[in-house]
């Protein structure tokens, strides 16, 4: 049913490739905020869907992804669930509790974040190359996990991570690239709050 | 001639114990559920049937909940369990069913049909004229950041409409979701994993109960796996731990109530023929009694075991009133007991007319209780009278001066004219204390006060509850129309109100088939909704999907889903078959109810809609038979009467029923003003005071002279082992079966103090 939520793992990815290099892990209290555009391959379907948006991280408190064009759509994930919201209408909630998959994820982010990789190479191979200036992340599930809803994932980089490939198991594809990110200090906006905030309701 | 009869005796009790000993051989099982007590409902046969196969496909479910920190070891433990129940035939896994596959054929089926198909929300939607927003959600689930949509899905179904209706199906357990094919939830760092099934035998049979904890071992489980935890929910583990309450106490209280009329009479005789006398006596009685029930019905529910052990009490008396003739010195075993002859008679006459009376009553257990009660006293009137002289070896006791000094003080209370005063002033205080108790009486048939629960159990069950959303709930809706369409459009109305109550928290969820299968009429809306406010869309949805290709326009006329598609043995809809007994007889099952009352009346003015509450159907019928119960006392009390009318003269019939009628009407009184409630239980047990009441005003009445003092000291030994069995029953924690030991032990003791009064008549006459 889920699908896509192997994108989750963008919210790590930066966790890797850091680590990769000798800066370290977006720090404490920090914020990543960028753009993005996702190019989504449909199998069967000629064009693709591409839409774009803004993105915020926070590493304590989880994912802000809201794509503006071709419509807003406002998605937030954090450790309780996801939940999707369109012109004011959340057309999705899904709890955490329902979805053991995210909240294992979610273990790997914290413990990618922290230097452990002991949890993310459970459930996949790893293959780091490149040096820290310009690498490459490959994610591979470990075949005892059939649960795992993409093949493969390839994550390209520098500072942060600035494109991500996944390869579902249906052969759909997404194409994601990332520009403008910034790490700061910066505090949530009273909008992004409430953001987070609309997930605990 | 007596000779004779004796070895005829004989005959008849090796007869009924090697019948005894075969059914032991045979495996002898007992029935533990009050259900099985319940007189059958007579006025609607087809809603009794309908009611029994849901009430007993509910009773039937079993639900594990396994959890682990660790995702793997719950996994592991809960496939473990499952092979263990599926090995052992004992219960029918029900988890199964939830693989991809499963979902596919539930998609294959549904699809042709989807035009007619709406979510309840996107009914409402269209309803009030916001397409756009579905179309705007369609494209989210391709364009979001989480993509749900199948794209071959949205090819053929722009708007997502199917994937809308059977996300909103009512799926059973709704807060659990798929997780690699095993029904999860995750919680508080916790995996849960669900295993279900239905037990293949009754929930409330000794035998299922015992195959199910040793197939399951979930204690050696555990133990293995220190981080495990299993919780367990079902009608089977609260019968299970009721039964071994049941068990444990039988056993007890028979062991304490055993000693302790052992003691008391090798206290009393300091000789061991009247133990051996006693011992015979209740053994011959309650082994006859138990040849002749399992007999008669079959098997034997372990409340009337109860019951019938507790019988003990009354068949010593006539064994103690024998033995106890002994302290009136020499005299042959004959006339021993020619003196007592009557008053045994007149004793289990009386008493056995008391029991038989329960035999009105239309209630299979208290036939139970009746057969026992009446077989048993019957021969161990037998017993006495036949065998006691035989083996009879006593000779006076050197000790008797003292215990027959006391129990002559005992009756000549009741007699000295210089205690006339104080035997006034009782009287006065016994008539307030019965009038002012009786205006305090309080009754109590709630079912669930009465069975012991377990608070363990409970918890488990809340803690299900709150995990996955399910409750142990037995309580339907029963829909009765014409054909599967009518019910369908029945259910509909009857959704429209629940789903308010849903949303308010007064119930945690519902299924109906229509829900699976919306009626012919409702798919035909459905079709005008998506035709008026969707199709107009079309175009500009499949513009912004990059769709070239127009779905086939879809044939609105064309034939509806039905039910009987959906039924198929195999089909993916196979339980909904648990949900439709017969064409047009359909189920609501209900879950988590926390208003019982706006639930129920739910149902007001839904022709053909009926809430069924089996509990507390139970409960109302514990009221009318507690009401039963006290007509049956009165009964028992008018056909006693004549009986010792022609005994004793009116008179003295009527001061023999003097003394058990005010022990009833004061145990009853003061019971109310002791703050306890008068339930069924209390009210059976005061038919047996009035017949063991009885028992001791005629000993009493049908003594004199030098014999007096002998007479009541055997009444004494007799009040003591009936308290000693009965009123050891208000030490147990089933508050049923503590209500009848509460009110026996206040009617006993009343019952004994006040019996002497029933020589007033005597002495007239």
């Amino acid at each position: 049913m889920i699908r896509r939520i192997a994108i989750v793992l963008l919210a790590l990815i930066p966790g890797v490739a850091i680590a990769a290099g000798p800066d370290p892990s977006i720090p404490p209290g920090q914020i990543l905020r960028g753009l993005f555009v996702q190019e989504r391959h449909l199998k069967g379907f000629k064009a693709s869907f591409r839409s774009e948006g803004h993105f915020v991280l926070a590493p304590e408190k989880g994912l802000i992804w809201d794509a503006d064009k071709p419509f807003v759509v406002n998605t937030v994930i954090t450790a309780s669930g996801i939940v999707q919201v369109v012109g004011g209408n959340e057309t999705m909630r899904l709890s955490a509790a329902r979805l053991p998959f995210l909240s294992r994820l979610y273990d790997m982010m914290g413990g990618a974040l922290a230097g452990n990789w002991q949890a993310l190479e459970k459930d996949f191979s790893v293959e780091r190359s490149g040096d820290a200036k310009v690498w490459t992340v490959v994610l591979t599930p470990r075949v005892a996990n059939a649960q795992m809803p993409f093949r493969g994932l390839t994550a390209k980089g520098s500072r942060f991570v600035e494109s991500v490939e996944i390869t579902e198991a249906s052969d759909d594809t997404d194409d994601l690239t990332f520009v403008d990110q910034t790490v700061s200090s910066t505090p949530l906006s009273s909008d992004e709050e409430k953001e987070f905030a609309a997930l605990n309701k | 001639m007596t000779r004779l009869f004796a070895l005829l005796w004989l005959v008849a009790v090796v007869i009924a114990g090697g019948y005894l000993a075969y059914r032991v051989h045979e495996g002898l099982a007992f029935r533990t559920d009050l259900l099985a007590l319940l007189p059958r409902e007579e006025q609607n046969p087809v809603l009794q049937k309908a009611d029994d196969a849901v009430t007993q496909a509910l009773s039937r479910k079993l639900v594990l909940l396994v959890g682990d920190a660790d995702r793997a070891e719950a996994r592991a433990a809960a496939t473990e369990l499952t092979q263990r129940l599926q090995a052992s035939g004992v219960a029918a896994i029900t988890t199964s069913g939830f693989d991809p596959d499963h979902l596919r054929q539930m998609g294959q089926l549904y699809f042709p049909y989807r035009r007619g198909l709406l979510s309840e929300d996107d009914r409402r939607l269209l309803q009030a004229g916001k397409g756009e927003e579905i179309a705007t959600r369609a494209l989210s689930r391709v364009y979001g950041f989480v993509g749900t949509a199948d794209p071959r899905l949205i090819k053929s179904d722009p708007f997502l409409l199917l994937q809308s209706f059977f996300t909103g199906l009512p799926l059973p357990l709704s807060k659990l979701t798929l997780d690699d094919g095993m029904l999860s939830v995750t919680n508080g760092g916790m995996v849960w994993v669900l295993v279900a099934a239905q037990l293949t035998g009754e929930p409330y049979a000794l035998d299922t109960q015992k195959r199910l904890t040793t197939t399951l071992d979930i204690d050696g489980l555990t133990a293995q796996q220190p981080g495990l935890q299993v919780l367990r929910l079902g009608a089977v583990f609260f019968a299970q731990t009721g039964a071994e309450e049941a068990l444990n106490e039988t056993s007890t209280i028979g062991l304490l109530s055993t000693l302790g009329t052992i003691l008391l009479v090798l206290v009393a005789y300091r000789a061991v023929v009247p133990l051996v006398s006693s011992v015979l006596v209740i053994g011959v009685g309650i082994g006859v009694a138990l040849a002749a029930s399992l007999a008669i019905f079959g098997n034997l529910h372990v409340g009337a075991l109860l019951f019938g052990v507790s019988l003990i009490g009354v068949a010593v008396d006539y064994s103690l009133q024998y033995s106890t003739e002994a302290f009136a010195g020499l005299a042959t075993p004959a006339e021993r007991l020619r003196r007592v002859f009557k008053g045994i008679c007149m004793g289990t006459a009386t008493t056995v007319i008391g029991y038989l009376t329960l035999l009105l009553a239309p209630f299979p257990g208290l036939h139970q209780i009746a057969t026992f009660s009446a077989v048993g006293l019957v021969a161990a009137w037998i017993t006495v009278v036949l065998w006691l002289p035989r083996i009879d070896r006593v000779r006076a006791p050197r000790h008797g001066a003292k215990p027959l000094a006391w129990a002559g003080a005992a009756l000549s209370f009741w007699e000295a004219p210089r205690w006339h005063r104080v035997r006034r002033g009782i009287m006065v205080v016994a008539g307030l204390v019965v009038v002012i108790g009786l205006t305090q009486v309080h009754a109590d048939d709630e079912v669930r006060h009465l069975q012991a629960t377990s608070a363990d159990l409970i918890a488990q069950q809340d803690r299900i509850q709150h995990l996955i959303g399910s409750s142990a709930g037995n309580q339907f809706f029963l829909i009765q129309a014409k054909d599967d369409e009518s019910a369908l459009r029945t259910e509909e109305a009857l959704a429209d109100r629940l789903g308010p109550l849903v949303a308010k928290g007064a119930l945690a969820g519902f299924q109906l088939p229509a829900a699976y299968i919306p009626s012919a009429a409702r798919q035909l809306d459905n079709r005008h909704l998506i035709a008026q406010q969707l199709d107009p869309l079309l175009p500009k949805q499949l513009d912004q999907l990059g769709l070239t290709e127009t779905p086939p326009t879809a044939d609105d006329a064309a034939p509806a889903l039905t039910l009987n598609q959906a039924l198929g043995a195999n089909g993916p809809l196979a339980f909904l078959s648990s949900l439709v007994l017969e064409p047009g007889l359909h189920v609501a099952t209900l879950d988590g109810i926390a208003k019982l009352d706006e639930v129920a009346a739910a149902a007001d003015g839904l022709e053909g809609v009926r809430f069924v509450d089996p509990a507390g159907q139970f409960s109302a019928l514990l009221g009318k038979y507690r009401i039963r119960a006290l007509e049956l006392l009165a009964l028992s009390a008018a056909l006693m009467a004549p009986l010792l009318a022609r005994g004793y003269g009116i008179k003295g019939a009527f001061w023999i029923m003097t003394p058990p009628l005010l022990a009833v009407a004061l145990a009853l009184a003061i019971r109310a003003l002791a703050g306890g409630t008068f339930t069924f239980f209390d009210a059976m047990g005061l038919v047996l005071v009035l017949s063991i009441g009885v028992d001791y005003a005629v000993f009493c009445a049908g003594t004199s002279g030098d014999r007096k003092p002998v007479t009541m000291l055997a009444v004494a030994l007799a009040a003591c082992t009936a308290l000693m069995s009965f009123g050891l029953l208000a030490l147990s924690r089933v508050t049923a079966v503590h209500a009848f030991g509460a009110t026996m032990l206040t009617g006993i003791v009343l019952a004994f103090v006040f019996a002497p009064m029933a020589r007033w008549g005597a002495r007239a006459s």
